[in-house]
């Protein structure tokens, strides 16, 4: 396992990303931080410590694909929001984007329920395996194709409790 | 959720009754200046939404050609998927436009008529908008034909069909505060019934959709299980399994680009790139071949951008395609 993110890195990179949203939602009326289960969540509870303005914070959770042999044949909610968010502002909070299924998905779903503004904040974006390009409004950090770990991210539910993000050399 | 349909005659007080009937249960007024805001946010806008709000086209109009009944069809999923959408998150009272059809095999839903003599609908348009007897009869007899029809030709039901209501009210003889407290009871009963979860209510929507929707009406072209072409790779069948999970729809196949001409102007390279996904207007084309071995794909796609720069394309390579399957947990069919 190699660390490419340091507990200091991304703790002074959260820091300036709370200070930019803080600065951007400043007077503009509540914000509902909509973190994705369940990878995302070090990063709201980080993030959210470092916001100066007042917001909700709300989880949202979503099927992983599993191969034809999954029963379910598409994407669901298995956690769905316990704010409403018409007409307010939403910041969606994402582990990672990758291939940008998942935020696409969850991106359309939020976006009929009328929100006032809909942005995203990615603590990592992995470009290089994008197929649905979305743009994202906040990024912690942009990595190549590794494999990582930490900081959320887990291997098989190992490895989330991580204070760094780290690459796997062979998938287990 | 609970979702409440009203159908209603013109002339009922169909619409008050839905308002009150949201006003004493908190749920979610569904009508016609609400949708009419959805529509607009999805870019349909007067006189479109005039146009097809409740109203059948006409064989004149369908004369006019493909590009209307494509428009319509655009205003037809979007107020579809408007009800579903609410539906899974929201306590609805949806008035009119066929949600009694839509919602139809759906146990939370109530389904009311509200109806009225055709003598107290007279008097109640007179009322309303100021008018003379025969002018309101010409107007009420006009706006029932109006919907009728619509529901005829969207839904091929009959609106009097009393087997698609819970309750028939006569507003005539109820009024309209009696007849909101009849549907609140009902509605009241039926909850207590049971309920259904948000996830299953989506997945029922997502399947019955995927069933009943005729395959020239469906998206430009999402293939859909059932429906999948010939794939000439185990891998290319798991790519589009995983963007159907996702909702994304794509085709396969669906063009090729010549590359290379003889001096006859003959084609003598080509390249078909795997999928395209036309919401992203992205072509994708899928390798399960060695990373080395893959310079004649990569040499097609730089020469497909170079003679077509508009077209956006992009390679899968095995390597990310293997690494894709792996996170989600999936070991690779064979080769």
């Amino acid at each position: 396992m190699e660390i490419l993110l340091t507990r200091e890195q991304i703790k002074a990179r959260v820091k300036e990303l709370g200070e930019k949203i803080s600065a951007d939602y400043s007077g503009k009326g509540d914000l509902v931080l909509v973190a994705v289960l369940r990878g995302s969540v070090y990063f709201a509870v980080d993030l959210s410590r470092c916001l100066e303005i007042p917001f909700v914070l709300d989880f949202i959770g979503i099927s992983s694909y599993a191969g034809a042999a999954s029963s379910r044949g598409i994407v669901r909610i298995t956690k769905d929001l316990e704010s409403s968010i018409v007409q307010r502002h939403v910041l969606l909070l994402e582990d990672i984007v990758d291939t940008g299924l998942t935020l696409n998905y969850l991106m359309q779903n939020l976006r009929t329920r009328n929100p006032a503004s809909l942005r995203v904040c990615a603590f990592l974006d992995m470009p290089a395996r994008r197929i649905v390009n979305i743009p994202l409004d906040y990024c912690g950090f942009s990595l190549p194709d590794f494999y990582v770990v930490g900081y959320g991210l887990d291997h098989q539910e190992r490895y989330r409790n991580l204070e760094v993000v780290a690459a796997l050399k062979e998938m287990p | 959720m609970a979702v409440i349909t009203i159908s209603r005659h013109f002339g009922s007080a169909g619409e008050l009754v839905a308002r009150l009937v949201a006003e004493k249960t908190g749920y979610l007024l569904i009508n016609k200046a609400k949708i009419a805001d959805r529509m607009r946010s999805i870019g349909i806008l007067e006189p479109e939404l005039s146009f097809f709000d409740e109203k059948n086209i006409s064989p004149a109009d369908q004369a006019a050609g493909w590009e209307l009944e494509s428009r319509r069809r655009r205003y037809l999923e979007g107020l579809h998927e408007y009800f579903y959408d609410l539906a899974i998150r929201e306590n609805l009272v949806i008035v009119g436009r066929g949600a009694q059809f839509l919602f139809h095999d759906f146990p939370p839903a109530l389904h009311v008529k509200i109806f009225a003599s055709m003598q107290s609908r007279i008097e109640r348009v007179c009322r309303l908008y100021n008018l003379d007897e025969a002018a309101a009869a010409r107007l009420i007899l006009e706006q029932d034909r109006d919907r009728e029809a619509y529901l005829r030709q969207v839904f091929g039901y009959d609106w009097l069909d009393p087997t698609f209501y819970h309750l028939l009210i006569n507003t005539g003889v109820t009024g309209p505060e009696e007849a909101a407290g009849l549907i609140v009871t009902a509605a009241r009963l039926k909850e207590e019934a049971g309920e259904i979860t948000a996830q299953e209510l989506e997945q029922r929507f997502w399947e019955q959709e995927k069933a009943e929707t005729p395959l020239d009406l469906r998206g430009e072209g999402n293939r859909q299980s059932g429906t999948a072409p010939d794939f000439a790779h185990p891998s290319e069948a798991e790519f589009a399994r995983m963007l159907d999970f996702y909702r994304i729809k794509w085709l396969y196949e669906p063009k090729t680009f010549p590359l290379e001409w003889d001096s006859e102007g003959t084609v003598t390279e080509a390249f078909t790139p795997d999928f395209y996904l036309p919401e992203q207007d992205l072509y994708l084309e899928l390798t399960t071949q060695k990373q080395q071995l893959v310079w004649k794909k990569n040499k097609k796609i730089r020469r497909l951008k170079e003679i077509y720069p508009e077209v956006q394309v992009k390679i899968i390579y095995g390597r990310d395609f293997r690494g894709l399957l792996k996170k989600y947990g999936i070991e690779e069919k064979g080769e």
